[in-house]
């Protein structure tokens, strides 16, 4: 489903400096599968993450989903594709702090133009899922970190999207809350996602659940 | 010379052109002898992210481009109260030697810009970007037509002499013999209105057969005949002057400025009328295309319609 095919990553600092986030990547993930992606900060693992989104571009090689080249889609077709496909569940959340839960996990469906019982609908559903109905209405600002993760989870998930990309997602929460997402990963791979998640967090490694743990180190796979 | 405060406007966002247009130039060049849609090697991933900052330069000069050109009549305009003889913008294209090649070179060069843009607005539109590498070889050449329209315009505001008598428009599109008029008007005015309605017919008739490519010449051809007969016959009526024939007095406050109007849909509806033609669209597209270009056409011939036959009711004569 997901192919990198010797993919590079360098970050132009200025003319004369450069660094190497990846060299040479080459990464199948199938349908369904759930993938943890381990090592340290400035391994990598993001700059997978991040061009598997389409949020950035590789300095050469390519990505492909689907048999698709994500990697060469200019900004508005990255849009569509992130848009149907991608549910990204960020480290800081990235929600917008003074808008509603509901309000933040709606935002995905805004382009589509859905009628309002069809979003209501999708709203139900992602909320219920995530044990954060009763805070539909609360202001995202005031909620704890946990319960922001929760609405962060829920906003990645309400287009259904095939592929759901975490990036150190426990990276903020004390172990019980570590816990419970964990749990919601498990809830989410039995209804068929293909997950990958970018951690260094141990509470993830040798889980039942994950299929395989992948160590990125230097920019590379290592194998 | 001269150096009003427009034309300084014009001279310093000519150079500021220049040095954008220069870039966007260079990168063309790259991306026309580089590109490979299918690679996805270093080279490629940096030409994509240049093509975007080229076609973003060359989009911004075309929507400063166009209302730019409009300053530029009405600098003409404002410049021909200091020349002595001149009465409109005509008076200073024909001041010196460079005005009238410079004038069709500004027209020719918008026509290339929009061309450009509507060519890039459907590349971006494919995923594979069919165009990339056509728009870009486009751009080259458009390049130089683009510079030395800048070169032209700065030489021929330079070579404006405030102590010389320039003619005015009267003179310039005069009918008397010597006038490079003279040979257009002795075509006839029967003849030249007929050959505008007759052109309009062929674009309406291609326009219902939605035969493109005939479509496209019938409108190239309608630039030409319909600016023709603008100055020899309609234009008379305009001013409601039978010996009147200039091509800039109605760009004025007198006539309410409506030679803006007139160009403008004269200008949309040939030029989406090209587009048929000369880009490979979807149906949907094409058919928007069509319909933009119809409707100014028809609105373009209405208005100008209108004059004589709103001066014939007033009046009950023909000039």
């Amino acid at each position: 489903m997901i192919q990198l095919r010797d993919v590079t990553k360098i970050y132009e600092l200025n003319k004369n400096d450069s660094v190497t986030a990846l060299a040479d990547v080459n990464l199948d993930i199938k349908e369904g599968e759930l993938v943890v992606l381990k090592g340290a900060s400035g391994s990598g693992k993001s700059s997978i993450l991040s061009i598997i989104a389409a949020l950035s571009k590789p300095t050469s090689g390519e990505v492909l989903v689907d048999g698709k080249k994500i990697s060469k889609l200019l900004d508005n077709f990255a849009s569509v594709y992130r848009r149907d496909n991608i549910g990204f569940i960020f480290q800081k959340y990235n929600l917008v702090p003074t808008l509603s839960v509901r309000d933040n996990i709606l935002l995905p469906l805004v382009p589509l133009n859905l009628e309002e019982s069809v979003a209501q609908e999708k709203l139900n559903v992602v909320m219920k899922l995530f044990a954060i109905e009763h805070k539909e209405s609360a202001i995202v600002k005031n909620l704890s970190g946990g319960e922001q993760q929760r609405v962060a989870i829920a906003r990645a998930n309400v287009n259904s999207p095939k592929i759901i990309l975490a990036d150190e997602p426990t990276a903020n929460l004390d172990e019980k809350l570590s816990l419970a997402f964990i749990e919601i990963l498990r809830e989410l791979k039995s209804l068929g996602k293909t997950i990958v998640i970018a951690t260094h967090d141990p509470l993830f490694f040798g889980l039942d659940f994950v299929d395989r743990e992948i160590e990125v180190h230097n920019g590379k796979i290592l194998l | 010379m001269i150096l009003s405060p427009e034309i300084l406007t014009i001279l310093i966002l000519n150079a500021i052109f220049a040095l954008f247009g220069t870039v966007a130039f260079v990168l063309s060049v790259r991306i026309f002898l580089k590109w490979d849609a299918n690679a996805t090697t270093k080279t490629q991933y940096a030409l994509e992210k240049q093509s975007y900052l080229a076609a973003t330069i060359v989009k911004y000069i075309f929507a400063i481009k166009v209302p730019l050109f409009l300053f530029f009549i009405f600098t003409l305009d404002k410049i021909s109260n200091v020349l002595t003889g001149a009465m409109c913008g005509a008076g200073v294209v024909d001041a010196t030697d460079y005005g009238n090649y410079l004038f069709v070179l500004k027209i020719i060069n918008l026509y290339i810009f929009a061309y450009w843009i509507v060519l890039h607005n459907e590349d971006v539109k494919h995923e594979n970007q069919p165009y990339t590498k056509l728009k870009f070889g486009f751009f080259i050449v458009a390049f130089f037509l683009f510079i030395g329209e800048i070169i032209l315009e700065g030489i021929m505001f330079g070579a404006i002499d405030l102590e010389e008598m320039v003619s005015c428009c009267g003179t310039i599109y005069s009918s008397s013999a010597g006038s490079y008029m003279a040979q257009i008007f002795a075509i006839g005015n029967t003849t030249l209105v007929s050959i505008f309605y007759l052109n309009y017919l062929l674009i309406t008739l291609f326009f219902f057969l939605k035969r493109r490519y005939l479509y496209s010449v019938a409108n190239l051809l309608f630039i030409v005949i319909s600016i023709v007969t603008l100055i020899t016959f309609f234009g008379t009526y305009i001013y409601e002057l039978p010996s009147h024939h200039c091509a800039f007095c109605y760009l004025q406050s007198d006539y309410y400025y409506v030679g803006y109007l007139i160009y403008a849909l004269l200008f949309l509806g040939t030029f989406y009328g090209l587009v048929t033609g000369f880009i490979e669209t979807d149906a949907k597209n094409r058919l928007r295309n069509y319909k933009i270009s119809f409707a100014f056409n028809t609105l373009y011939v209405i208005l100008l319609s209108l004059y004589p036959i709103i001066f014939y009711i007033k009046n009950g004569v023909w000039l």
